[in-house]
């Protein structure tokens, strides 16, 4: 039996598809470090640039929702797909501090693990969306947000398949490194926005290692601890929690009966 | 004029509407960094919220984003004045111990020194942030989500269910677990502590789960994710426009940061890119053949209050033009001036306050006392028999 019950497949097409608005929403992400000196988007002469992304990334976002989506998602898929993000959505709130600390990785890790990695990925996205339309905090965040989340999921759908007492500490390290990672990326959409002070602070036109090292230094005295904590705290949570979650997902699973095909034939009514 | 071209017909506005009104007063404040310009934008925003917001649950969401607003303006005072030089100005306004810091950090400075050009600077672009974020905030507290998700376009059919269900859900599994903890109270446990939270969490996620095969079945049993058969020209022509808009974007996004690429290469080629992946969105979105509901109309109280959300950013555009220097201060000690044109613009978005219909009070309660659920599957039900005629 296959470790993951794939609900949403990721044909090659749609794969494809994965990679290249992935890699441009890296893009979107990194833009700081990778734009040369007098290219379009240096901040030294326009202080625009950072709105590009912005704009690009939800419609960046809907693209690859909709080919992910494209053949027709099942209403069993539709269903397991609203509910845990209601309760990813339901735990956001929850959390202490309006940004930093977010409970909400844990279903979106666990449920890219079981359902694979292309419902990770709408997961994350979506369980992100839901609890922005609830909390009313849909803002130019959104998409960036969206983006991390999905490759939380999605990355959660490809860890190896292990059974047993190591799948959960798998599981618990992965949240930890996801978590940091997330952060770690997640500042660096609103990085350039602003000063912070003169070693900090994004500068336009400086090379790569300049910027890496500011951006670097910038995460390290602002978000580190939140990252850290927020990793510690999912982590923790997939070791009290993972095993039987995880349990709870696959009954899911089977009694939905995902993987197997409907036909309506001859033979199948009398 | 039909009834719903009258200002005085109470209805909720389409959300697009609002979210056009606020990107418009949002798009003005990126262009000024002008105290007075700024806090009258703020001021509009406020008046505007006050007027016009519904009493459903995200309606306090100005508030929320007014207080993230001081946080913004809050951090960059403090960290410039922490890390501030004498570079930015001569004005001191007070010294703070200085911290010693090994070589490695070079150049960065912790305390000394704190000039009144660094702190107003820092509180001016702090201002522009926050001044957006509460444009923001007022799209979120007047426009209902859930009419939102309505707009969406057909190729993201399925997850706009997906989110409704996720919308419909979340508050009901609070109630879920208010329900388990009562029934351990009854059963004569603790109900503080995490060992108790651990007890709640798993009975409420078990019967979210069973509740999702459920609202599965239920689903299929009214013939939901019935899609008609695209064939394989439109899925040729969907896929084409897709990639083609990716490559165009990928060309474009090349072109932008790449500083010796002809100019060519990079914005006209991301904007066709766009365009292409946005004709591909409108064509997948053709396989699902659905009617809406009783749409939200786009009457003449759409078209007025978005028109003020752009003549605000009109106004500040041509100051721009015209006058660039009353947009931005020449020192951050100087007295900002009043640019007439742009403060007329930001004036005319605070019309909606009367221009915008107001919101039907009440609406509330009826959206509570009936179930949420039942009244999902029902529109559900709805959508089905729309879908069938």
């Amino acid at each position: 039996m296959s470790t993951a019950h794939r609900l949403i497949r990721l044909r090659p097409r749609s794969a494809l598809a994965l990679a290249v608005t992935s890699l441009l929403g890296l893009v979107a992400f990194g833009w700081p470090l990778f734009a040369d000196a007098g290219s379009a988007v240096d901040t030294s002469h326009s202080a625009d640039a950072p709105w590009l992304f912005v704009v690009l990334l939800p419609l960046l976002a809907a693209v690859i929702l909709a080919e992910l989506t494209e053949g027709g998602l099942d209403a069993k898929a539709v269903a397991v797909l609203g509910m845990l993000a209601a309760v990813g959505a339901a735990l956001r709130p929850l959390a202490p501090g309006a940004a930093g600390i977010d409970p909400s990785f844990v279903v979106i890790v666990l449920g890219g693990r079981i359902f694979g990695r292309g419902f990770g990925f709408v997961l994350g996205a979506l369980t992100l969306f839901a609890s922005a339309l609830i909390t009313g905090g849909v803002g130019p965040w959104m998409p960036f947000q969206m983006f991390g989340a999905a490759w939380v999921g999605f990355f959660a759908g490809c860890l190896p398949s292990l059974r047993g007492r190591w799948e959960v500490w798998l599981v618990a390290g992965y949240g930890f490194v996801a978590s940091v990672g997330y952060g770690a990326l997640l500042n660096m959409w609103f990085w350039p926005f602003g000063a912070y002070g003169p070693e900090v602070s994004y500068v336009a036109g400086a090379t790569l290692l300049e910027n890496g090292y500011r951006y670097g230094a910038f995460w390290l005295t602002t978000s580190l601890g939140w990252d850290v904590s927020r990793g510690v705290l999912i982590s923790t949570l997939v070791l009290l929690a993972g095993h039987p979650v995880m349990s709870a997902l696959r009954r899911t699973a089977r009694r939905a009966a995902f993987d197997v095909p409907t036909e309506f034939g001859v033979g199948s009514s009398r | 004029m039909r009834p719903v071209d009258l200002p005085s017909y109470s209805r909720n506005l389409h959300p697009g509407a609002w979210w056009l009104w606020a990107i418009g007063l949002a798009a003005a404040a990126s262009r000024t960094t002008n105290p007075a310009i700024l806090l009258i934008i703020l001021g509009v925003t406020g008046l505007v919220v006050a007027a016009r917001r519904s009493d459903a649950p995200w309606a306090n969401a100005y508030a929320a984003f007014l207080k993230l607003a001081l946080v913004v303006i809050a951090i960059r005072v403090v960290l410039q004045s922490l890390l501030s030089s004498q570079s930015q100005g001569v004005e001191v306004l007070f010294t703070l111990p200085e911290i010693p810091l090994p070589d490695a950090a070079a150049g960065i400075k912790l305390g000394g020194m704190v000039t009144a050009e660094a702190v107003l600077r820092a509180f001016y672009e702090g201002l522009q942030l926050a001044t957006i974020l509460c444009c923001v905030g007022a799209a979120n507290a007047l426009a209902s989500a859930r009419r939102l998700l309505r707009s969406v376009p057909g190729a993201l059919y399925e997850l706009g269910v997906a989110t409704v269900v996720a919308l419909t859900f979340a508050p009901q599994l609070v109630t879920d677990a208010a329900r388990v903890r009562a029934a351990h109270r009854l059963r004569g446990r603790d109900d503080r502590g995490l060992r108790s939270l651990a007890r709640t969490v798993m009975p409420v996620l078990e019967g979210a789960l069973d509740r999702s095969v459920e609202l599965a079945a239920s689903m299929d049993s009214r013939g939901y994710g019935r899609t008609t058969d695209a064939g394989r020209v439109s899925r040729l022509t969907t896929g084409l426009l897709t990639f083609g808009g990716l490559f165009g974007v990928c060309v474009g996004m090349f072109g932008l940061l790449d500083g010796s690429s002809p100019p060519m290469l990079g914005l006209p080629s991301l904007l066709a890119g766009v365009a292409l992946s946005s004709c591909g969105i409108a064509v997948g979105g053709r396989r699902t053949r659905r009617t809406r509901y009783r749409p939200d109309p786009w009457a003449l109280p759409e078209w007025m209050v978005s028109g003020c959300g752009f003549a605000a950013a009109a106004a500040m555009f041509a100051t721009a033009a015209v006058d660039p220097a009353a947009l931005h201060l020449p020192g951050p000690l100087a007295v900002p001036e009043v640019p007439w044109i742009a403060v007329g613009g930001v004036l005319i978005a605070a019309l909606p306050a009367r221009l915008a219909p107001s919101p039907p009070s009440g609406s509330l309660h009826r959206a509570v006392s009936s179930p949420a659920r039942s009244s999902f599957e029902a529109s559900l039900a709805a959508d089905q028999r729309r879908e069938t005629a």
